[in-house]
């Protein structure tokens, strides 16, 4: 019962304090995902139909990774710098429910992106998306892997080594990571070490939820996600909860 | 007693010892001061009651429970104005402290009576429906200490709640810690601003590098100086030598100033020896007042400068 009054006014909390920035992330979002839409087609004029398929659904996967891997931890590391986080931790509500109610406006804050990157993709390609049922849970898992993992990042580094990383995150996901192309272009070595770690998984939930006709659905991308994600939540939820 | 704190330690892991061996005890309806220069391990010491530190050793008691074994039990005992901002922008004052009153387990209609008396008093109406980002970092710690009071825990914890406040809200803001422990809480105020204590405070103690230097009441402190008067004097600071002081009293130099301990009974030598220096021209002004807690903090903790060899006598951590 106290669990449930403290998530819900932490909600409210969190979300009025993120609701002067909610425009502006959505913005940012759409603008990752009109980027990679317009953008690589004017790196690449003659475009086969998987190519078009796979920009079209990895955009909105590059705008919610955005978000849970870069925007959320610079985020919260900024808050555990400023001293806010540990106000928040100092404060009589359960640590579960705190973080529950932060990861909620977190994805709330992603999903808005998610459904912009889609239109967006489809009207520029003019493609008849067939969208699974599966892709709500899909999104929610790549969203909630993305916000776990995020803050755990924020949680275990110092706030200047959490911005350098987020920052090569960046680099990792857009140019070395098989969202908008399939993981066989990469060499051996990144290929392997991409079946390990989560960001092609989310590609690979995203697009086979999103154009199914097109591409499978491997059901062990939803397993090395849900590992990714209970991973991440334990290390923030073990991080909140430690006595420094 | 409800807070007790008993041989408490805390190490980091860098090996900065911040709290070496601390014992100290508030009652219900007690404000305590604590005071100290900056990194005189204050912060430590409150963040270990409210459970965000973990105490290398010694044991933290509130109503005779264990608060290091059950830090979720001490955030429910404590509210907690911490030293940081709140992180309230975004949001209103009035759904600042409607939220956190709630989050405290009070009813919403409880929240709203005891907001409304709160914003009152502290003056807080203009700005009550006004996004916290505007507001300005005095009207932000009002309102954090407004959080804090909403629905008290039985110890309330306030570090540094003035700062920034204007001086006729923080008038208002010191009745209301007063209000606070006239309701029976345990109030544990932490500060460095001395001469706000002196009249805020039932007792205090006084840390510097982590250990209890002193502790008592305001007047137990003075009485501790041995001196009834202080006699200021503005340093010329072209003249040579910093004067010598005849009264066998401590003269602790703060800046440009050196503050002189005067027996109550040499008032009329010293302002003729104050009088004779600025003739010389030493001295460029001074003034005769009533020793404050000021002076014992000074004579204690000194300035920037070193506190000299006969002050640190007069003022043995152990003579009480």
């Amino acid at each position: 019962m106290q669990m449930l009054r403290s998530y819900r006014l932490l909600v409210t909390w969190q979300a009025l304090r993120k609701k002067n920035y909610l425009p502006l992330m959505m913005a940012v979002q759409t603008l990752f995902s009109l980027g990679i839409v317009l953008g690589y087609p004017l790196l690449f004029p003659t475009l086969d139909r998987t190519s078009i398929y796979l920009i079209a659904t990895g955009a909105p996967a590059i705008s919610m990774i955005s978000v849970g891997l870069v925007a959320l931890p610079q985020t919260v590391g900024e808050q555990k710098t400023e001293g806010s986080l540990a106000y928040m931790r100092s404060l009589p509500v359960p640590r579960l429910a705190y973080l529950v109610a932060d990861l909620t406006v977190w994805l709330a804050i992603v999903i808005p992106g998610v459904v912009l990157g889609v239109l967006v993709g489809a009207w520029r390609f003019g493609l008849d998306l067939q969208v699974s049922p599966l892709v709500v849970p899909a999104v929610l898992m790549v969203a909630l892997t993305s916000t776990c993992v995020g803050y755990a990042i924020a949680s275990l580094l110092p706030y200047m080594l959490t911005v350098i990383i987020t920052q090569a995150i960046v680099v990792f996901v857009f140019m070395f990571s098989p969202l908008t192309f399939l993981p066989d272009k990469l060499p051996a070595w990144l290929e392997a070490i991409h079946r390990l770690l989560p960001v092609q998984a989310m590609g690979e939930v995203t697009r086979g939820t999103l154009a199914p006709n097109e591409f499978g659905l491997p059901l062990g991308a939803f397993v090395t996600l849900a590992f990714w994600c209970i991973l991440g939540f334990g290390v923030t939820y073990a991080a909140m909860s430690r006595r420094g | 007693m409800l807070l007790e704190i008993g041989q408490l330690t805390k190490v980091y892991r860098t090996g900065t010892k911040a709290n070496d061996g601390i014992s100290l005890a508030i009652g219900e309806g007690e404000v305590f001061g604590l005071l100290g220069h900056n990194g005189a391990g204050k912060t430590t010491l409150v963040n270990q009651v409210v459970g965000l530190l973990r105490p290398t050793s010694g044991t933290i008691r509130i109503d005779g429970r264990d608060m290091v074994a059950d830090p979720g039990l001490a955030r429910r005992l404590c509210s907690f104005q911490a030293q940081a901002q709140v992180p309230i922008d975004g949001l209103t004052p009035r759904q600042a402290i409607d939220l956190l009153g709630q989050l405290r387990g009070s009813s919403r209609m409880e929240v709203e009576l005891r907001r409304e008396r709160l914003v009152e008093a502290l003056d807080l109406g203009e700005w009550l429906d006004v996004d916290a980002s505007r507001l300005s970092g005095g009207v932000k710690r009002l309102v954090a200490f407004a959080m804090a009071a909403v629905a008290p825990g039985r110890l309330v914890m306030l570090d540094e709640p003035t700062n920034d406040v204007d001086p006729v809200r923080r008038r208002l803001l010191w009745r209301q810690v007063r209000t606070l422990a006239d309701h029976g809480a345990a109030v544990l105020l932490v500060t460095h601003n001395v001469i706000e204590a002196e009249r805020s405070v039932d007792r205090l103690a006084i840390l510097d590098e982590g250990r209890v230097i002193a502790e008592g009441t305001p007047a137990e402190l003075k009485a501790r100086l041995g001196a009834a008067l202080r006699l200021e004097l503005v340093l010329d600071p072209d003249a040579a030598d910093v004067p010598v002081s005849p009264f066998g009293q401590s003269a602790v130099p703060v800046g440009n100033r050196l503050m002189v301990g005067v027996p109550m009974d040499a008032a009329g030598p010293a302002v003729a020896w104050a009088e004779s220096l600025k003739c010389a021209g030493s001295v460029e002004e001074f003034t005769l007042g009533p020793a404050t807690l000021e002076d014992v903090y000074v004579a204690l903790v000194g300035g920037a400068e070193a506190v000299p060899a006969q002050a640190a006598e007069v003022f043995d951590a152990n003579a009480a």
